[in-house]
């Protein structure tokens, strides 16, 4: 194949210029000319000079394959001068081997190929050896005993037809323009000129024979679609599947709008196409493509060197446990542990305006919040839905700290930009999540680890402040997420490697150890702290997670408070529930069964089998069957296993240990 | 491939106007945002015309410094955006779909990224 890159490594070079002019014919040179003329920056990409021009993005962006690489040009202007194409025949036969364009067959008897007996149907062709036959094409038939050969062809003259013996049929049916490139682009920077541009007579409606060679779609099958309702263009092409093949409707196109026009009445716009034009090798696709990265956090290193099982979670790479997260989360119960929480979001909020702002951004109060004191909080969009939760931490009257969950951490740093310009508020914001490092220390042996590094008065529940912890000056946050005491140490991310070994070996003789996301998973569970996005969905209210006290209602404006309290007058059967059950703990995602009828009710969101309870802890959705007024079932089928339905938090349900 | 280098710095969110000021008095400062801008140094005299400025050390940037015919061989073809023309520039946006700042001098050009995908970074320009 022309240009085709097999290699694994495919060069891509990137250019940016004024205009590219697709097609070195004489529309596109004589449009390349008056560019040039205006002073204009002038690319002309023709595929006989080796460009040939694959796809056309927004932007405009063009990609062209060459002979010694792919190409993207970037361009303020795109002209497509591609000229026109030859009609092909559809007709019964219109598969057979011997049919010819008049430029292929003039193309191939110049290099000498002997075509056989050629009969030419349409018009007569000019530099084609051949005998030419009026009439309208009626089928082309297949020679016997050959494997799909043309035989002859049957043409009508004043409705009676006439059959040609041949060997090959050359058909001059008309033109259509080469307009593929320019049905990709949706800028109005694009543009066709000469052929390409003009608006052609299609050819007759097809009545048989195969329409989309690339999908193999014949005139049947459209009728098929159409005669089950699929009456416009795009509807027939995506129901019928045809130009949807690799030239994208370069061939079947006129013959399918002329399908069309025949039975609306009305001439139908081209479709769309997509890229690519050509067919591309997967090294030439892929070249120049990069993945979004995913983040290190300044102890990744640590945890490899702890043997650290890695995984990526929002956009993160982090440690999913080092080798036994039994022991980790006995270490978090029963002495101390810690762990790598760089990953969640972290701003700054400052300004005259700031309370106003997280008054209005936020479902819970805020002015109240004392300096030195923190909350959690829920993020509610306008529909009233859970789409992250965190801390608002207040360090003096107009200066606060919020967090984010690590997966939404850069939507909800867009969410609080734009709704602090929206409002045209006086504040100042500054994005903090990959300048910090952060370590949680949890567990009932977590003071006294922070004793050890010179905090002799660790902050108590939901105090926090600025610090030095083993030399690393430290913002340390006192919350829980875990069920035990906890606090979030957050640091100049350059100082992340200092401040993990030196409380590791600080704690040694209390039993330290790090711990991954699959105890931190399991110890949250115990305690029935929901993951937004693990336990969440895109439709989520408070109510249905039992957050209805995390939303004062009381307050004038918050976003989603006009649509929380709209739908609070509704009823509402979906609910997320806590279930206990004996055994392994099923997997995320196994469904919840009516232990009478057998009907799934819902799906498990969170699993975990639970060392200290001896069986599997579990949150999942009940879609439908919740009653505010009925007792809830006792109990429900998961995993073809009797669970029962219970209250969170599964542990220290007066939350002591976390306040201790 | 330059060694990737901890980029010591204060960064500083602020009024656009405070900021204005604070460009025309620094010479080393990277101004990011409208409201936003990056001093270099460990600890630069800064004079800040805003009391609701945020200032804050950083130490979450990463930079590698190339000349600038290492930098047009081996990151040149991983920016698919226009480069500005004039010396010095600063210009921000993707180079192999990592988000970056890039110095560009006369003789060498500072790739600048978070430290949290430094190595993502510099694996993809090897």
């Amino acid at each position: 194949m022309f240009g085709a890159h097999t290699d694994a490594e495919v060069v891509v070079r990137h250019q940016h210029t004024d205009a590219v002019v697709v097609g070195g014919g004489s529309s596109g040179s004589a449009v390349a000319a008056e560019l040039i003329a205006s002073g204009r920056d002038v690319v002309v990409l023709d595929a006989g000079e080796g460009n040939e021009v694959v796809a056309v993005y927004a932007g405009p962006l063009v990609i062209v394959r060459t002979p010694t690489g792919i190409r993207h040009v970037n361009a303020r202007e795109v002209i497509i001068a591609t000229g026109a194409a030859e009609l092909q025949p559809v007709c019964p036969g219109n598969g057979l081997r011997g049919i010819y364009t008049e430029r292929a067959a003039e193309v191939l008897q110049g290099a000498g190929v002997d075509l056989g007996r050629v009969v030419a149907i349409g018009r007569a062709p000019q530099r084609v050896l051949c005998t030419f036959v009026p009439g309208a094409l009626v089928r082309i038939e297949e020679m016997e005993g050959t494997d799909g050969r043309v035989g002859g062809v049957v043409v009508a003259v004043d409705d009676i037809e006439q059959f040609h013996a041949c060997d090959s049929v050359v058909v001059v049916l008309g033109l259509s323009a080469r307009d593929v490139l320019n049905r990709m682009a949706t800028d109005s920077s694009v543009r066709a000129v000469g052929a390409a541009a003009e608006r052609f007579v299609l050819p007759k409606c097809p009545t048989g024979g195969t329409v989309c060679p690339c999908a193999k779609v014949t005139v049947e099958d459209m009728e098929g679609v159409w005669s089950r309702g699929f009456r416009e263009l795009e509807l027939v092409k995506r129901a019928a599947l045809v130009g949807t093949g690799t030239c994208q409707g370069g061939v079947c196109l006129p013959h399918v709008r002329a399908f069309v026009a025949e039975r609306s009445g009305e001439v139908p716009e081209p479709f769309t196409a997509r890229p690519a034009a050509r067919q591309l090798t997967m090294a030439e696709a892929g070249a120049s493509v990069h993945p979004d990265p995913f983040r290190r956090t300044a102890l990744h290193d640590e945890h490899l060197r702890l043997g650290a099982n890695m995984d990526r979670f929002g956009s993160w790479w982090r440690p999913w446990n080092y080798g036994n997260h039994v022991e980790e989360y006995w270490a978090v119960r029963e002495a101390v542990s810690l762990g790598d929480v760089s990953t969640l979001g972290k701003m700054i909020v400052t300004g005259p305006d700031s309370v106003e702002l997280l008054e209005r951004l936020y479902p819970t109060h805020v002015a109240d919040i004392r300096p030195g004191r923190s909350r959690y909080v829920l993020l509610l969009n306008e529909r009233g839905h859970v789409f992250d939760d965190g801390m608002i931490v207040r360090e003096s009257d107009t200066r606060f700290v919020l967090t984010f969950t690590s997966g939404g951490a850069a939507n909800a740093e867009m969410w609080v930009r734009d709704w602090a310009e929206t409002w045209d508020l006086d504040v100042r914001i500054m994005d903090r999540t990959t300048s910090l490092g952060a370590i949680n220390v949890t567990g009932p042996l977590g003071g006294e680890l922070l004793r050890r590094a010179g905090v002799a008065d660790p902050p108590r529940f939901l105090q926090h402040r600025h610090t030095d912890v083993a030399g690393v000056p430290c913002h340390v946050m006192r919350l829980s997420f875990t069920g035990e005491a906890s606090w979030e140490l957050h640091h100049p991310f350059d100082r992340s490697v200092e401040l993990w070994r030196t409380l590791l070996h600080l704690g040694r003789d209390l039993g330290i150890k790090a711990h991954g996301l699959q105890a931190l998973f399991g110890l949250r569970l115990e305690k029935g702290h929901v993951i937004v996005g693990m336990d969440t969905e895109m439709d989520t209210t408070p109510r249905r997670i039992h957050h209805e006290w995390a939303v004062k209602m009381e307050k004038p404006f918050f976003l989603g408070r006009e649509a929380l309290a709209r739908s609070a007058k509704l009823p509402d059967a979906r609910r997320l529930i806590a279930l206990i059950i004996e055994g392994p703990a099923p997997v995320e995602g196994t469904p919840i069964r009516s232990i009478d009828s057998g009907d799934v009710l819902g799906h498990v969101s969170s699993s975990f089998l639970s060392p200290l309870l001896g069986k599997a802890v579990m949150l999942g959705w009940l879609k439908r069957g919740w009653s505010p007024v009925e007792p809830l079932m006792e109990s429900v089928v998961v995993d073809g296993r009797r669970a029962v339905l219970a209250k969170t938090p599964f542990y220290d349900p007066g939350g002591t240990r976390a306040r201790a | 491939m330059p060694a990737p280098e901890t980029v010591y710095a204060r960064r500083i969110v602020a009024t656009p106007a405070a900021i204005d000021a604070l460009a025309a008095l620094q010479a080393s400062i990277l101004r990011v945002a409208p409201d936003e801008a990056i001093v270099f140094g460990d600890n630069p005299r800064l004079v800040v015309d805003d009391i609701h400025a945020i200032i804050e050390g950083e130490t979450g940037l990463t930079s590698l410094r190339f000349a600038t015919l290492e930098f047009t061989a081996k990151v040149r073809p991983h920016i698919e955006w226009e480069l500005p023309h004039a010396r010095p520039a600063l210009a921000q946006g993707l180079v192999a779909a990592v988000p970056c700042k890039l110095w560009l001098d006369d003789d060498h050009v500072l790739v600048i990224c978070a430290s949290a995908v430094a190595d993502e970074l510099a694996e993809r320009l090897r």
